[in-house]
């Protein structure tokens, strides 16, 4: 039987403190949802259970304690840090949920110059674990947009990734060690190692698991020099995205690792770049970085394997350091979003999707002609590939849509909802990953079972395993 | 019943918010970087370098060309057509812009096409507005910007008023079209917000409304519009030599000083909320409360 609300802060009350279990009803509303509904959010209208209350743990054995009397009772647990969430990963898909909520984890524990690691608490902003490891010369590498607010639990949670991954990695590729509690209160501890082969890297049960299976509280990442006065910046308009893509590949597969590896396709390039590109056209976008030596050879064979290819035209290298040191989001840019979309209905969503060399252009094109054509009131559609690998790359689709003939609840219905389909759906069938870095949250669910085909039996087993009474952010990942 | 003719001057400008603070440079090529001509046009040679950002719609313009549009609409359920121009100076930069307008329903746009930098030229700017006013004797209103960006001190829609002899309001919050002849107008005073009724021709200048944002055309809606003609003018054309004007007006800019406002943050510290309270209040709160 299930407790009453009331039951439920009384027992958070216990574990935590009173000072520690938030109940007031606008803040309980606002942690219904995440940015997945921001458009419900930005109009006040909340169709989420409402969670009966946010729990703020202070430490792991808090975190333990939390877990155990939710475990116990069957409680919802939805697992937070920095609550940067786009795909509903953060919604209290359960009436009476428990937010729990790790932003007060939020100590830096060791910065170890000399081995290149970092450990640190959930709640740390990455930003600010950035700007202390630049005190000593370093970096993690990790840049994604967020960096000023999102924390360093949620990131490794959500799988997330950076926009200097062609040559750092995703934080998959960083994280060198972690800590975890499970359902049950268990408290796990990866060890900090460069590599180990003792059975499956089971890093990997808990980098991406959003909350479904276990809380990370304490993670530790690996550090990289940091060396910004060698960084060369490079960029090409490029007639269409078909070479473009060409460009990257052969760019990854000669052996190049610039930490930026871009191309827009000129509807989302003319946000960013109509100040010096011509209209119709795409860009490809490089940085390169590291030791002088090897900034200027990446360089070198970037600028030569371009050379290739006649259509692509250099434009001067200060537009593309201008527009980088532009790039992150922070409270002014949300601000701002929040009144543009107010005012004038038009709101801004995207989806990222991976595919192989030989499927992506298909992906794009595809996905974007149906766009298109099918989903009304569309402002812009475009995108661009931010994240290269060897074996392919990623897409992240950029649209628009005027919200209209419609109430705020129905937006995610009307707009969103379809064009995740389309986009899903093109890119299972060419073979692509449904999602690139964003993480399923709930908002890609319907196409889970797709996504892994047969492998989605070893995914129902680490749940059924570590969460066998499911009280971990239900309806994320595994459709509820 | 005649349509009431408004013509919104709009700017586009460099989005100095993306400008990295090295970057605020004053001087020949200016910018931590060098690069040869500053400015975003010729003949700026002593501007902060501004090539390198994003172009973006003049904030206060921007609120002008929004409220046309609701002007329109609120007017449209009675017995006033309005009619929407758009103009603006400047080069291709402004051509997207203006297709935009063309999407939203702006029936003429025009650009008067120069390269010349006109941020520190308000009399040469307003004198390019005037003239086109004139000539084409079809503007009843004239809205724009109270401003446009940091160098702007705020003064053509003065001086245009003052070239055409119309009225003018400027820190206009709010215009609702009343008849053919006459609109009624809410701006920023001293002591608050003045509402009057206003005959036209007059110039308005559009402070802080809250109409703020410009909304959006479909992509449909641009498709409709493929083809449309954005109508363009020279300085010429207009009896006016925009390169001996400039000349004229000539302004050089000696110096930057980056304004420091950042003030050191305190963590409230205390076992509970109600402790850290009591510690704001006593530390902070009390002392200013009694100063009031």
């Amino acid at each position: 039987m299930s407790l009453r609300r009331a039951t439920i802060v009384e027992g958070l009350q216990h574990i935590l403190g009173a000072d520690s279990v938030v109940t007031d009803e606008r803040i309980l509303k606002e942690s219904s949802i995440d940015r997945f509904r921001m458009f419900e959010d930005i109009h006040g209208v909340y169709t989420q259970p409402i969670p009966a209350a946010v729990a703020m743990a202070r430490s792991t054995e808090q975190v333990a304690g939390v877990l155990r009397f939710a475990n116990e009772h069957g409680i919802n647990v939805v697992a937070r840090t920095g609550r940067t969430a786009t795909e509903g990963g953060l919604e209290t898909a359960v009436p009476d949920s428990v937010v729990l909520d790790g932003s007060g984890m939020n100590q830096i524990l060791a910065i170890d110059a000399y081995n290149m690691q970092a450990t640190c608490q959930c709640g740390v902003p990455l930003q600010v674990l950035e700007d202390r490891v630049r005190e000593h010369g370093l970096t993690t590498g990790h840049s994604p947009q967020s960096k000023p607010l999102a924390h360093m639990g949620g990131l490794t949670a959500t799988r997330s990734i950076g926009q200097l991954s062609t040559l750092y990695g995703g934080i998959e590729d960083m994280i060198v060690g972690l800590e975890a509690v499970f359902p049950d209160g268990t408290v796990t501890r990866i060890k900090n190692v460069p590599r180990r082969a003792v059975g499956p890297d089971i890093r990997h049960v808990i980098i991406g698991n959003e909350g479904t299976l276990c809380y990370i509280t304490e993670v530790t990442v690996k550090l990289f020099p940091y060396l910004p006065e060698n960084n060369i910046f490079l960029g090409y308009t490029v007639d269409t995205m078909k070479t473009g893509f060409e460009v990257l590949r052969e760019v990854m597969v000669n052996g190049y690792r610039p930490s930026v590896a871009r191309l827009y396709d000129p509807a989302d390039g003319a946000y960013h770049f109509a100040h010096f590109v011509p209209e119709g056209l795409s860009v490809l976008i490089f940085v390169a970085e590291g030791p002088a030596g090897i900034a200027k050879a990446t360089a070198e064979g970037i600028e030569a394997i371009v050379a290739q290819h006649p259509e692509c035209r250099q434009v001067e290298s200060r537009y593309i350091s201008t527009w980088f040191a532009d790039l992150n989001w922070g409270p002014d840019k949300i601000a701002r979003e929040r009144e543009d979309i107010l005012q004038t209905g038009n709101i801004n969503r995207t989806t990222e999707v991976s595919g192989d060399w030989g499927c992506i252009n298909d992906i794009y094109e595809n996905a974007l002609r149906r766009i298109i054509e099918e989903i009304p009131d569309i402002t812009m559609a475009g995108g661009h590939s931010s994240h290269s690998y060897i074996n392919g790359t990623n897409m992240y689709f950029n649209y628009f849509y005027n919200v209209v003939d419609c109430g705020p609840e129905e937006e995610v219905t009307k707009y969103h909802t379809p064009i995740n389909r389309i986009i899903c759906e093109e890119t299972l069938r060419y073979g692509g990953a449904i999602v690139h870095h964003h993480g399923l949250g709930k908002a890609r669910t319907p196409w889970v079972r797709d996504e892994y085909g047969s492998s989605y039996y070893i995914l129902e087993g680490l749940k059924r395993a570590f969460d066998p009474k499911g009280i971990m952010n239900k309806g994320t990942i595994i459709p509820a | 019943m005649n349509a009431v003719r408004i013509l919104v001057c709009f700017k586009v400008t460099p989005d100095y918010e993306a400008l990295r603070e090295a970057d605020w440079v004053a001087g020949e090529g200016g910018g931590a970087h060098g690069s040869g001509a500053a400015g975003g046009g010729t003949g700026a040679a002593s501007r902060v370098e501004t090539r390198y950002v994003p172009r973006i719609l003049d904030c206060f313009d921007e609120s002008a060309l929004e409220m046309a549009l609701r002007m329109r609409e609120a007017a449209a359920g009675g017995t006033v057509p309005v009619e929407l121009g758009a103009i603006s100076i400047g080069g291709k930069e402004v051509e997207r812009h203006l297709k935009t307008l063309q999407a939203l329903g702006y029936e003429r746009v025009t650009r008067v096409d120069t390269d010349a930098d006109l941020d520190f030229a308000p009399t040469v700017t307003a004198s390019i507005i005037a003239r086109y006013v004139e000539n084409t004797n079809n503007t009843d209103l004239l809205m724009l910007g109270w401003r446009s960006g940091p160098h702007d001190g705020g003064t053509v829609p003065f001086l245009v008023a003052e070239e055409l002899g119309w009225p003018c309001l400027t820190q206009v919050t709010e215009v609702v079209v009343l008849s053919s002849d006459r609109v009624r107008v809410a701006h920023v005073v001293d002591d608050g917000v003045l509402r009057v009724t206003v005959r036209l021709p007059c110039v308005l200048g559009v402070g802080n409304a809250v109409v703020a944002r410009l909304r959006v055309p479909t992509l449909t809606d641009r498709l409709a519009q493929r083809g449309a003609p954005v109508e363009r003018v020279q300085g010429g054309d207009l009896g006016i030599d925009v390169a001996a004007e400039l000349a004229r007006e000539a302004s050089v800019l000696a110096d930057l000083e980056v304004i420091r406002r950042d003030r050191p943050g305190v963590i409230v510290g205390g076992e509970s909320p109600r402790e850290k309270a009591q510690t704001l209040f006593d530390s902070c709160l009390k002392s200013m409360i009694e100063k009031l």
